[in-house]
Parts: C-alpha cells; structure tokens; sequence
C-alpha cells in the first residue's frame, strides 16, 4: 500500500511494519455508542521508535489494543506485516501475536511463580526456537537489559525497574516485528524509568526494533523517534525527532501538549 | 466503595448485610453450598436413624453401629463447614478491611458477619432438611435392600431428626461464629488486604537434608508397606501401630519434602526453559506446596482409611452368601438322630417343600498336627474323618485325595495354614499310630461347622481300612451317622422356620444356612451402608474442599491468565497446563492414597476366605470416578475463568 494523503509518512522509506487506515472503535450498546477512535490513519515504518501521547481519554489505550490485536477495531483495516490482522480469527490472532508481537505493560505482567529467566523464557515456549537458540537469545538480550545477574530470582526479589526489564526482555525474546509498550514508566521511579527509556532507545537503534509506546510522560515521548499527539479519538498532530537533541525534543513536545491542554500537570 | 461511603451512615447494618450479601453472592454459594450438602447428609443420616422401619428391623447393634457413625459423621460435617468457612473469609477478607476502612468497628463489622452467618444458616437448614427429606426415602430404600427387607416402606417426617439435625447444626454455629470473630479481631487491616496475595515463595531446598527426608518418606512408606504383609504375629499390636505410624509420617513427608524436591530437581533440570504447560502447574505447585502439605496429608490418610472402609465392608457383603456357603454346605443337619430326620422330611414333603437328603457318615478320632499355626492344635484334637466319595455322592464338590493322603476342611482356621508348607503329617492317636499327610487345605467345609470343626477327607479305600482298623479298638462309638439337607433356593425361607421349631433343637448352636445367610446379610449390609454413607459424606466433603481450594487458586491467578492470552497463548494451550495441575492436585492424593488402602486391604484379607479383588476394586473404581468429577469441575472451573480472562 502506497502513501495516501491522509497517511502519516515517516521521512525514511524503511519498510512498513504498521499500517492502519481508518480505524474506528466504538463501546457500549444501541442508543448509548460512543465512538473513542473516529478514524485513525498511521504508519509505521521498521526501526522507528513511536510514542502516543493525548490526554486522558483520547484514546490511547483503546488504540494500542486495537493494533496489538488484543481488542478489535469497529471499522478500518490494520496491517502488520502486510498481514490483515481485522480478518483473522482468535486463534490465528493468538499465534500471531505470540510469534510476531512483544509486549510490555505498567504493571510489568510478570508471573509471580517462575523465576525471572522463565518469564522471559515463556513466549518461546511453544514456539518451534531450539533449547540452544533460545538459550543464546535469553542471553544476548539478558546482557543488554542488564538483568543477566537476576536470572534465578522470583519477581517478589527484585525491584520494580528490574521488573520492567524482565518484562522488556520478555517482550524482545521472540525477536517481534513491533513491540507495543503501554505507560512502560508508569509504576517507576524516575532514576528507573530514564534509565529503561535509554535501554528501550539504544535496544531500538542497535537491534532495530520497532516499538510503539503509550504514555502521557513527556519525558518518556522524548526518547522516542516520533511522537503521535491523539485528541478525541482522532490524530491531533505529531512530531519528529530527527537531529534535534532530547531536550529540545522534550521541549517542543511540551508545548504542543500545552496547546493541546489536557494532563501535562500530571505528567510531572 | 464510594456508594458505601456516602450511604453508609444512613444504612442500618442490617441493610448493609442484605446489600452485601447480594453483592457477594458469588462468594458466598461456596460455603452456603457446604453448609447446605452438610444439612442434607446429616438430616438423612438422622432420619434414617429415627425411622421405625430401621428400628424395627434392626438388633442392638444396629442402633449402636447408628450411633458411632452419627457421631463420626458430625465430625466430618464440622470440619468440612470450618474449613470451607476460612476459604471463604479468605475470600471476603478484604472486604472485611474495607469496612473496618471506612470507619466501622470491629464490633460492628463482626456482627455484621454474625448475622450474615446466622441468615446463612437459618437458610441452609431450611434448604437442607427439605432437599433431606426428598432424598431420605431414596436412602432408606437402599438401606432395606442392603439388609434384605423385602417390604413396603414409607419414610414418616421425623421431628426427632430435625431436632437433632438443628442442634448439631447450632453447635457447628457456634464454632464457625468464633472463628469470624477471630479472623475480624486477630487480623490487622494490612493483613487484611493482602491475605488474597498470600502464597510462599518456594525456597532453594537445602539440598542433603531435603534429599534425606524426602528418600526418608519414600522409606517409612515402603517399610510400613513391608510390614502391613507381615504383621501376624505376636507383636500384631505393635506392628499396626508402627504401620500406621510410619505410612502417615511418609505421606507427611512425601508431601512436605519429597514432592518438592522431585518438583525443584525437575525444575532446575530445565534451566529456565521450563514451557507453557510446566509454567502452568509445576511452578504454582511449588509455591502451594508447603501450605498445602498438612491438608493433603490429612485428606490422603483419611481418604485411604475411607477406601479401606468401603472397600472392606462392600467386600464382607459381597462375599456373604459364598462365606456362609463355606461354612455350611448343607442348609441344616442332624448328627445321630435319623428319627428327627424322618420326622422333618415328613413337615417338608407336607408343605409341599422340594429338598434332598443326604446321609454322611464319619467318625471322630483324636489326632496331632505336624503344623501347628493354632493354640488350639498343640495338643492332640478331635478331628472327624470323611470319605470323599460319600462327600461326592451327598452333592459336595470335593477332590478324591490318593491313598494316605488328606484334605484339611475348616474355613475357620484355613488361613492360619497360609504359612504352612504342605505336606505335612497328621498322626491319629490310633494304637498304630497311622500317620496321614495332609496335601490341601480346603476352602470350604464339608459339614456345616456347628457339628465338627477340623474335618479331614480321605478317599474311600482309606476311609474304609482307617474304619475297620478304629472299629476293632474302639468300637462303634465313635462313628457318626449325619443326615444334612439341601433345600431349593426359593423354599429355603419356609424350610428354615421348620427347622427352626423347638421340636428340632437337640443340639447346640442350632442353626441353618439360611438364617444365618440372612443375619450376615443384614449385620454386612448394614455395614456396608454406613460404610458407604459416610464415605460418600468424605469423599464429597474432601472433593469440594479440593475443589474450593482451586476456585480459589484459579481466581488468585486471573491475572496471569490475562498476561498469557495477551502474549499471545490461547485458551487451549494455558488449559493443557491446568489440566496437568489438576490431575496432580486431584491425583496424587487418590493415588496415594488408592496405594495405602490396597496395601491395608491386603493385610486384612486374612479376613476373608473368598476372592475380594473384585468388590475392593468396584469400590475403589466408585471412589476414583466420584473424584474425578471434582476434578472436572474444577477444569470447568478453570476454563471459565481463563476465558474471561482476557
């Protein structure tokens, strides 16, 4: 699919990983609909680091489950891959997000019954990666989130920033096209949370993996390589990174968030 | 929370109670389902124990074998209720804290909980009697089949049964009352809150003492099992305690220790790349594993002692026509007194009863065993001498032994020769001392038991010299003419009470097949309905307590079914894990269980003459399918909640 004029278009002609076009969700019965995404468009291409941000109820979430697969889309196409995930059936939704997703979530997601190594070690289960494919890619990824330390600790033992390591390396195992991040920072401290931030950039530059992180942190927005600003269900505006320095970025995102109004205060 | 709130200072707290409890219907139907099925049970059992049919019908052993099992059934009722009440305030805990949260006090929060449990109970014992008595009747059926009563029975309302049945209930009241005023006055608001978060971490076992318990309970098992095979001797006292002693402490440890071991030695064999399906049961077993260990000991004891009960009892009813049989071929005799013999030919053929007679003739000699595995052969006995072709000729089935050589008939003792090596001598006191060798020891009698005890066949040449050679030391006082009587099946009723007019009692015990046929029958069904009342009453008790407890597991791990499904595994893959958990959790203690009680079976079946394979294993397959719908359940259970997950 070529570019339309309504699309997003990332300055770089990498290949397409996510395109969505007209997506549309709409909650609650006959007489009562209320429509939380009126129709977004988005592309984005592979290696690109892509924040979404918008005030509380813009739809950010609701979006992030849409293109995750988990919920679907009232109207619209998605694909992923080039592959129409609006048609598939549950079944073929679940292995495609087991094979070509990784997630990572606020509430880190771990299992509080396997050890750090095993939660990583889940989505590749049942997967067809050899014991020693695995095992070489627990490692790779386990020295680069830095948690290779933490490998026979249960989630009780560690802290909330390693947690979310384990959650980021849980979610890079199966080497996904896209990584859906929602509100990643949302339980950590501040030490913790720009210290994963700069991990999830230098993972996204060096490994070239695509993520798509919600959140409303300006600060987290700025390690990303693009920011897409929601505003009622619809794409309000967004912004590019390109060689400007993080604070400058940060910046610029703050003051469209100002214009946008809504939860900058509770951003800080 | 915040509608509680707002309202809550214009609620009395009995509004608060009917809110609450419609809220929290979901959690309450566990335990107001205990509590019901208790009712029912227990109202059953009470009526049954009230009813004129029963008591009609039944000798003092029958109240008294009543009164045992009622008082045993009350405490299988009570713990059943207390246990599924602290899973249910478990539940309910952080309820519990929200209340006192918003400014309730504890006083008040457990009157609340009071007046939730009475309403609870009122209502339970409504549902229950009445569901009991619908099903009282269908009990009582089964109860006068068991023990054979052929008549027209109508159960009556009992009001000594709901009497008894509202007391018991009070006390156990009372008990589950005290334990919600502990867990309000005990418990801190923090514990409150996270008690649903509870669950131990499981610990790196230090390797050489976990490895030596967990071999040590392997061990007590297999000796307690080793022993159960030898127990017979004079230390039998002694050794079935230390039997139960080291089997319970090796379920104890096999719980406690071993499991986890094996389940931690797994585990790190994998080194992490554990899979969906182990993720799923092994690792979330490891982690119940110590707070589990004390109830699945006590429910794999009890439940081996239950199978062992059942399993017995339904074997001792089976096996009572052919017992009975053994020890009496003929359905009744008469030794030396062929008159009365004429005489009872005579009544029969007037009713019209079809019978054979058949005269057998012996003779009895004092002789000393080579063996002697009873007190009562070391010194010389009487012993009573047949031809095996007369046996044969009066309708018995009974092998011709050669030439000096012997079968040894009484079912009494037969067992104690299990130990003996044949053949062995049997020496008659005789002036020469004829010496036979005993090949078989028989399982049946070859003449019912009241008249002689140790019979002895020889074949016909034997029999004949041996008779000829007594005669001439002797005389003909010892030789025995008996007249025994085989009666159709359909007239052995009517022929028995014949038998049994007073004219015919010349000795002592007087007794016939088929009245003693019928009192084991009523004495074993009996038995075995008590016996299988309250095993069911167990195993239903134990199975919703297995089941409870993975209602609750399943609902402790919602979330992590919702991490799964959005990782991208589907409901199919995460229940192959639950489904491997529950065959575990369901399994091992039947498993174990199924071991000790066949091992206990074994070691009674001295008990027993006939073959119990059959009817121990009718009542232990009953028991496995019975648990296995728990175990279903709790898949369906499982299921639901997986799917709802996400």
């Amino acid at each position: 699919m070529t570019t339309e004029n309504k699309t997003i278009t990332p300055k770089t002609s990498k290949q397409t990983v996510l395109q969505a076009h007209n997506v549309r969700k709409s909650f609650g019965a006959r007489g009562n609909v209320q429509q939380v995404l009126k129709g977004i468009d988005l592309r984005v291409a592979e290696g690109e680091f892509v924040g979404i941000m918008g005030a509380s109820g813009a739809g950010k979430t609701t979006l992030l489950n849409v293109l995750a697969t988990i919920d679907r889309s009232t109207e619209g196409t998605i694909l992923i891959d080039g592959v129409d995930i609006s048609k598939m059936k549950d079944s073929e939704l679940s292995a495609f997000r087991r094979n070509q997703l990784g997630f990572i979530f606020q509430d880190y997601n771990l299992l509080d019954t396997l050890t750090v190594k095993e939660n990583i070690l889940l989505p590749v289960s049942l997967g067809k990666m050899k014991k020693q494919e695995a095992e070489a890619q627990f490692q790779s990824i386990a020295k680069i989130l830095d948690i290779e330390a933490l490998a026979d600790k249960y989630p009780h033992e560690i802290s909330g920033g390693q947690k979310q390591r384990t959650s980021a390396a849980r979610a890079l195992i199966n080497q996904p096209s896209l990584v859906f991040a929602d509100e990643p920072t949302g339980a950590l401290d501040s030490k913790s949370a720009s210290s994963l931030l700069r991990t999830m950039a230098e993972v996204n530059k060096q490994q070239g993996v695509t993520i798509m992180m919600v959140t409303h942190d300006p600060l987290a927005s700025s390690y990303c390589s693009r920011v897409v600003f929601l505003k009622d269900g619809n794409v309000y505006s967004e912004l590019y990174k390109g060689d400007k320095t993080r604070q400058a970025f940060f910046q610029e995102i703050l003051n469209v968030q100002a214009v946008l109004g809504g939860d900058s205060v509770d951003a800080l | 929370m915040c509608r509680l709130c707002s309202g809550v200072t214009a609620l009395t707290l009995f509004d608060l109670v009917k809110r609450s409890m419609r809220k929290n219907i979901k959690h309450y139907y566990l335990y107001f389902f205990a509590l019901i099925l208790s009712v029912v049970l227990y109202f059953v059992f009470a009526t049954l124990q009230h009813d004129a049919a029963v008591a009609a019908q039944g000798t003092g052993t029958m109240g008294a074998a009543f009164q045992v099992a009622g008082i045993l059934l009350v405490f299988i009722a009570g713990i059943f209720i207390v246990y599924a009440n602290a899973i249910f305030l478990k539940r309910r805990s952080r309820e519990i804290g929200l209340y006192q949260l918003i400014g309730l006090t504890k006083r008040a929060v457990a009157r609340l909980l009071i007046i939730e449990n009475m309403l609870l109970g009122i209502m339970a014992l409504i549902v229950g009697i009445a569901a009991g008595m619908l099903v009282s009747r269908v009990f009582l059926l089964l109860l006068m089949k068991l023990i054979g009563y052929e008549a027209f029975i109508e159960v009556s309302f009992s009001t000594a049964a709901v009497i008894q049945t509202f007391f018991v209930f009070l006390a156990i009241f009372v008990l589950t009352t005290i334990q919600m005023v502990f867990t309000v006055y005990r418990n801190s608001l923090l514990s409150l809150f996270n008690s649903e978060k509870q669950g131990q971490h499981p610990r790196k076992p230090k390797t050489a003492a976990s490895a030596i318990l967990a071999l040590l309970g392997i061990g007590l098992i297999a000796f307690g099992y080793w022993l159960s095979g030898r127990m017979l001797n004079a230390m039998i006292f002694f050794n079935m305690l230390a039997v139960l002693a080291t089997v319970i402490l090796g379920t104890y440890l096999i719980f406690r220790v071993t499991i986890s071991w094996l389940l931690y030695r797994i585990r790190r064999s994998k080194n992490g790349h554990l899979g969906l399906a182990n993720s799923l049961s092994l690792a979330p077993l490891m982690h119940r594993m110590k707070s589990n260990a004390n109830s699945l000991t006590i429910i794999t004891v009890l439940s081996a002692m239950t199978l062992t009960m059942t399993a017995a009892a339904y074997s001792l009813y089976y096996s009572t026509e052919q017992e009975t049989q053994a020890i009496m071929p003929f359905d009744f005799m008469f030794e030396n007194e062929a008159g009365l013999a004429d005489d009872i030919s005579q009544e029969l053929d007037d009713n019209g009863i079809s019978y054979q007679r058949e005269a057998v003739e012996t003779f009895v000699v004092p002789a000393e065993f080579e063996e002697k595995p009873a007190p009562f052969l070391e010194r010389a006995t009487d012993i009573a001498l047949f031809s095996s072709e007369q046996l044969q000729q009066a309708g018995l089935d009974v092998d011709v032994p050669e030439n000096g050589e012997a079968s040894f008939h009484d079912v009494s003792v037969a067992t104690l020769f299990n130990s003996v090596t044949l053949p062995f001598d049997l020496t008659l006191q005789d002036e020469g001392a004829t010496t036979l060798s005993i090949t078989e020891i028989a399982q049946q009698n070859v003449l019912n038991w009241s008249f002689f005890t140790s019979q002895i066949v020889v074949n016909e040449e034997t029999y004949q010299s041996l008779k000829a050679q007594l005669a001439s030391e002797t005389g003909d006082a010892a030789l025995q003419q008996m007249d025994g009587f085989h009666i159709a099946e359909e007239d052995m009723a009517a022929a028995s009470a014949i038998y049994q007019q007073d004219k015919y009692k010349v000795s002592e015990p007087h007794v016939d097949y088929y009245s003693s046929y019928d009192g084991s029958i009523q004495s074993n069904g009996l038995l075995i309905f008590i016996a299988g009342f309250l095993g069911l009453v167990f195993l239903i008790s134990t199975g919703s307590i297995l089941y409870f407890k993975q209602m609750t597991e399943a609902e402790q791990e919602k979330q992590s079914y919702a991490t799964l499904r959005q990782l991208g595994f589907t409901v199919k893959d995460i229940m192959r894990g639950i489904v491997r958990k529950q065959a575990f959790v369901f399994g091992l203690p039947l498993a174990i269980g199924l071991a000790h009680s066949i091992f206990a079976i074994q070691a009674a079946s001295f008990l027993f003459r006939t073959d119990i394979l059959f009817p121990a294993s009718v009542a232990m397959g009953v028991y496995a399918l019975i648990y296995l719908v728990f175990a279903v359940l709790a898949v369906g259970y499982y299921k639901k909640t997986v799917k709802a997950a996400l």
